[in-house]
């Protein structure tokens, strides 16, 4: 191989692996800002009428996004793996002739962009405890129908069933469950992933299995979905 | 990154009233935005998308390509922790996760297309990039993962974007970010999980403004039963420890880091921590614990009572 010139300023930035992580997040949230921006502008827009409406100081709040279905339960939403469109992308092929465009160019679907307006987002129950996790509010991402997807731990598989309606997520169930146990451990799901702030402790740190092949498995099933 | 995301806006103690952002409207913005960015990043950095930036990024062997920022940056970092570590941490250990069955999506039976067929040395030096022209330069085929790193950044954009509310917490499967205090007022109480006891915790940490991230051999297993934590070098999993625990300004960081001592080892891992003013636990598989030396002073590891109000 070429020795490249490049390795050189690798070298130099591992130093100080802070600096470069701090510098990281500044240069993404500069690109993302110019995203959020309109959103914000509205936001300010609207500013006066809404703090007209609203108590001059407002109580603390724990958790919610986005507007919650009543429970106080801080929100629990799937960042999937596999739920993101896909653009419309030239041909791999097209793309040796010259610094290929892969970057992400700003569309008008960027979830980062917000309505204050927006109508509180739908729920993910969880049956058969119903426990309801408003999700992200996301543009419509998805096409309707019900999806089934896998997700799987040591402990065994676990199969999701995801339904969406007008491109959103309706709600995410637990289809099969072929463990080495009985399914009652995964009943108690819901209430486990609320249940990890529990008196001693505000959260905690390592993943735990169980909620880790649910959320793989909506992922599988909302890959499906697009 | 397939996982739950939590984020818990409006701690800092009963009587506390935040004047800065005094709408719910607002914080719910906030919110939203904070959760956009971990869509973005995974639609950006997944690579169990074909369509992904990075897998397109990686179908192009042997030629400049330029990428995004929210690209470059966490490949960047990435190979930068990789040259700092010797390779203990290596974004290219991709192709020898998939060669132990993790290109398969989930369970589903679903091979994910890696493009030209990978090399089976490639490592990290394979890797250029130009910060002038945001560029990257692949000198054979390979498999990046940038996983940690990209979920690292999404939690760090997360918190970038709730910064104005000061008290708030991110849950991003068991790597967190905390700042402020508490709903109580107290630094936040942070369990660990015990990396054989998937609902008991080994010791807990106090911390507030600090990212905490855990690696545990318990995550992921790949179709052998083995760990996804790969010593890169080898492509043999590491087995001296059964998890490390993290803390650091960024999740960034602290994840990267976390993963390179994990394949280090305690002593090697621990140095390499210090010498980026993190500190962190390591938890072997006999269940010992070693910790960094400011560790107990920084972030009162166990000592769950009583925390001086904040």
């Amino acid at each position: 191989m070429v020795p490249d010139k490049k390795r050189g300023s690798n070298q130099r930035v591992a130093n100080n692996l802070l600096a470069l992580s701090s510098g990281a997040i500044l240069s993404v949230y500069a690109v993302g800002y110019l995203r959020t921006r309109p959103a914000v502008e509205r936001y300010a827009d609207a500013l006066p009428a809404r703090r007209a409406e609203s108590p001059a100081i407002p109580p603390p709040v724990t958790a919610v996004v986005p507007p919650a279905p009543r429970e106080a339960a801080p929100v629990r939403a799937p960042a999937p793996t596999n739920a993101a469109p896909s653009r419309p992308t030239p041909a791999l092929g097209n793309q040796t002739s010259e610094p290929a465009d892969v970057a992400v160019i700003p569309t008008p679907d960027t979830p980062v962009v917000v309505e204050p307006s927006e109508p509180p987002p739908v729920a993910i129950d969880l049956p058969p405890e119903p426990s309801p996790v408003p999700t992200v509010a996301a543009p419509n991402l998805y096409k309707d129908g019900t999806y089934l997807g896998w997700g799987s731990c040591r402990h065994g598989d676990i199969q999701a069933s995801v339904v969406i309606e007008n491109g959103r997520i309706a709600s995410a169930a637990i289809a099969q469950c072929r463990t080495r146990y009985s399914c009652n451990w995964i009943e108690t799901l819901p209430r486990e992933v609320v249940g990890r702030q529990s008196a001693n402790v505000d959260y905690v740190s390592g993943a735990t299995e169980s909620t880790d092949a649910f959320a793989d498995a909506v992922a599988d099933a909302l890959a499906q979905a697009k | 990154m397939g996982t739950f995301v939590t984020i818990d806006v409006g701690g800092g103690g009963p009587d506390r009233t935040d004047h800065t952002l005094s709408t719910d409207a607002a914080r719910d913005d906030a919110i939203e935005r904070a959760f956009g960015w971990f869509h973005q990043i995974e639609r950006c950095c997944t690579r169990f998308d074909p369509e992904s930036e990075l897998m397109r990024l990686t179908a192009q062997v042997g030629t400049w390509v330029t990428v995004s920022d929210m690209l470059y940056q966490p490949l960047a970092f990435a190979l930068a922790v990789a040259e700092e570590t010797d390779g203990a941490f290596d974004p290219t250990v991709g192709h020898r996760m998939a060669a132990r069955g993790f290109c398969r999506e989930h369970r589903t039976g679903r091979l994910v297309r890696l493009g030209p067929e990978p090399s089976g040395t490639a490592s990290y030096q394979d890797v250029h990039v130009d910060p002038a022209r945001k560029a990257v330069l692949l000198d054979r085929s390979l498999v990046l993962d940038l996983g940690a790193v990209a979920k690292g950044l999404a939690i760090d954009m997360a918190a970038r974007e709730l910064e104005p509310f000061a008290h708030f917490a991110i849950d991003a499967g068991g790597d967190l970010f905390l700042a402020g205090c508490n709903p109580e007022g107290r630094p936040w109480t942070i369990g660990i999980r015990h990396p054989r006891l998937d609902r008991a915790l080994i010791d807990t940490v106090t911390v507030s403004g600090a990212a905490v991230c855990t690696s545990g051999d318990y995550e992921r297993l790949g179709s052998d039963g083995e760990s996804h934590l790969v010593d890169p070098r080898t492509g043999t999993t590491a087995t001296s420890l059964a998890s490390v625990t993290t803390v650091g300004p960024t999740a960034m960081l602290a994840d990267a880091l976390g993963t390179a001592a994990f394949v280090l080892g305690p002593v090697a891992g621990a140095e390499l921590l210090e010498r980026h003013g993190l500190e962190g636990l390591f938890v072997t598989p006999a269940l010992e614990r070693f910790v960094t030396r400011g560790m107990q002073r920084r972030y009162q590891l166990g000592h769950r009572t009583h925390a001086a109000a904040c």
